[in-house]
């Protein structure tokens, strides 16, 4: 992401709200939602009022906004010898609020993947019509450990605008055309900070970087994983793995997907993009009943490989992004922080 | 949609061939001039085929490029989707996206004696190559064909099995059968152990198999064994997709993707990867 005239400088709280008001009045802000005690969720706001800044993260990554958790890529009428297809209507602009550091960076693992050799429409078009807004954070969660890939937790170049909570108001780093945009549409006007921006960035990743209690070091994971491939160790974690793949809904990273046919009774239909989890039994099962990946010990060695090994070595980017949504959510307490210490401790 | 690699092309079923009780060939012809012009693919690649209701399926190209009028895809009856195409009449609309995967090696190839080893609905992919070599008989040197199926009936592709195959020139056929069948005097027994007793020299020659993966197993092993080198086995595998183009994660073997880097192997190339195919 280029930045030719970074404009940067601080707002107060209350000129937070003048930034969302336009966006949220004309329907086009998702920003994250307190839906139920412990559940914050990125959802569409209409009242800058209604969003909740008290939220460590969301308890889904916001990854459905540019990837939606289903997803229609085309449409037919007719059948037999008569059919024609359809595109399905534009997604709709959008400004997306509230997004934390962990979760902007999985905006860059993802990239490759839905770019690559055959660059995604779907993917492409909603990065183009979403302006995305980063919130740097203000204190670790206990299952927090982006520091561990050497993220900042109070910024990132993935936002169009990144705001870093600064006592008592938000520095603001303009980081792209559609961020310059949003700034001068909501009329807010930025004060000099009194410190230099970077310098600032710098102090505060410094002080929030101390306070994480999550501390693990993937240095030389990935080869540890590749060594340990065949170790009874997967099989022995997979034993309390329940299959349910909370951790890939969770997952800012996680992209796997499935495409699913709907039909109508007139025999008119619809194709659907839905994600999916390496988990699932029937991820890999082949119409014939051969599966390569036939038990959850495959299955759970395949996901932990995918974030640990597999994406790096073939995008040359961690696929873990550190959120640790995956830690908190999974009913029996798998732990990538300590799948990654217990690689590493049988390598030694 | 332009530009969309998940868009497919509409094509109509223009023939349908049964082959054996559950496969038929269905020869679809793409309904756009200038996708048809475009669409060249190489043997050993595949496609998306949209049976629209049922989704996409990966099937293997078995017509050889060299026939540049249709594309043959040669599909057994096994699930939801291929059971619905199964019902298909022609002039009937599919979707095809692709040519996908990166074929068999065909530099590798030119000049070289060819053993195709195959099993049941495994020779499809392989007999877009065979079709091809004899297309282009002069570019390869000789060719054996080692197949066999389960019954007389599941044996593919009879008549160029029996007919055309057999009559052309440098080419010998070995047909094979699981067990004795009233009317078969040709061999009986299973692939693998055809091969052995057959024991084609494999100083130079070039192997390519495909069959189902207990029979690509045995006759990796067996293939080995008579010298051919692990870098001239080759196999093409086919994993369940839904993209084919590397992006919904289906296909990976660790950090190879089979869709783009596959479907075709080399033994070589397979003995770097873990066993999850």
């Amino acid at each position: 992401m280029s930045v030719t005239t970074p404009t940067a400088g601080t707002i107060s709280r209350p000129d937070l709200a003048r930034l969302l008001a336009g966006p949220a009045a004309d329907g086009r802000l998702v920003a994250p939602v307190r839906t139920a005690p412990g559940v914050v969720l990125f959802a569409p706001v209409r009242d800058p009022g209604a969003l909740t800044l008290e939220y460590v993260n969301s308890t889904v990554s916001p990854k459905g906004c540019l990837f939606p958790q289903s997803e229609k890529i085309l449409g037919w009428r007719g059948g037999g010898p008569k059919l024609d297809l359809y595109s399905p209507p534009e997604p709709q602009p959008l400004v997306l609020f509230g997004v934390r550091p962990c979760d902007l960076r999985a905006i860059t693992v993802l990239e490759p993947v839905f770019g690559g050799g055959y660059p995604d429409p779907y993917w492409r078009r909603r990065r183009e019509l979403t302006t995305v807004v980063g919130l740097g954070c203000t204190e670790p969660g206990p299952y927090c450990f982006c520091v561990a890939w050497g993220i900042s937790p109070v910024a990132a170049p993935e936002a169009d605008l990144m705001l870093t909570p600064v006592d008592p108001g938000y520095l603001v780093q303009s980081q792209s055309p559609k961020g310059e945009e949003l700034l001068r549409r909501s009329g807010v006007s930025l004060q000099a900070a009194g410190t230099e921006p970077a310098v600032l960035r710098e102090r505060r990743t410094a002080e929030l970087t101390a306070r994480f209690r999550r501390l693990i070091d993937p240095t030389g994971v990935e080869a540890a994983a590749e060594r340990l491939f065949d170790h009874p160790y997967w099989r022995e974690l997979a034993r309390r793995c329940l299959g349910c793949g909370i951790c890939t809904y969770v997952c800012p990273t996680c992209h796997c997907f499935n495409v699913i046919d709907r039909t109508a009774p007139d025999g008119s239909g619809g194709r659907y993009r839905c994600w999916d989890s390496c988990l699932f039994e029937r991820f890999t099962l082949q119409a014939s009943g051969h599966n390569p990946r036939p038990t959850r010990a495959e299955r759970l060695r395949n996901r932990l490989l995918h974030k640990l090994s597999y994406h790096r070595s073939r995008y040359g980017l961690e696929g873990c992004t550190g959120c640790g949504r995956c830690v908190a959510a999974c009913p029996v307490n798998i732990d990538i922080t300590e799948v990654v210490a217990d690689l590493k401790g049988m390598m030694t | 949609m332009r530009g969309n690699p998940l868009w497919p092309y509409l094509a109509t079923i223009v023939k349908i061939v049964d082959e054996t009780p559950d496969v038929k060939t269905f020869r679809v012809v793409l309904d756009d001039p200038g996708a048809r012009e475009n669409f060249r693919h190489r043997p050993g690649q595949v496609a998306l085929l949209s049976v629209f209701g049922q989704g996409e399926a990966t099937i293997s190209i078995s017509s050889s490029p060299a026939r540049r009028d249709y594309l043959e895809f040669s599909v057994r009856r096994v699930g939801r989707l291929t059971g619905v195409l199964h019902q298909f009449e022609e002039g009937y609309k599919i979707g095809v996206r692709g040519p996908y995967g990166n074929g068999f090696p065909l530099e590798e190839l030119r000049g070289r004696d060819l053993l195709f080893v195959g099993g049941g609905i495994g020779l499809a992919p392989l007999r877009s190559l065979i079709n091809y070599v004899l297309d282009r008989r002069d570019d390869f040197g000789s060719v054996e064909i080692i197949y066999g199926a389960r019954s007389v009936a599941d044996l593919c592709f009879k008549e160029e099995l029996f007919k055309v195959w057999p009559k052309a020139p440098g080419v010998r056929v070995y047909t094979t059968i699981d067990r004795p069948e009233y009317g078969w005097d040709g061999h009986v027994g299973l692939v693998p152990a055809y091969l052995a007793e057959l024991a084609p020299a494999g100083a130079g020659k070039c192997a390519l198999i495909c069959g189902p993966p207990i029979m690509i197993r045995l006759a990796l092993q067996e293939l080995a064994r008579l010298g051919f080198s692990p870098e001239r086995i080759v196999t093409t595998l086919e994993l369940k997709m839904k993209c084919g183009i590397g992006k919904c994660g289906r296909c990976n073997i660790g950090s190879t993707m089979v869709c783009t880097e596959g479907p075709v192997f080399s033994l070589a190339r397979l003995q770097a990867l873990p066993p999850e195919y």
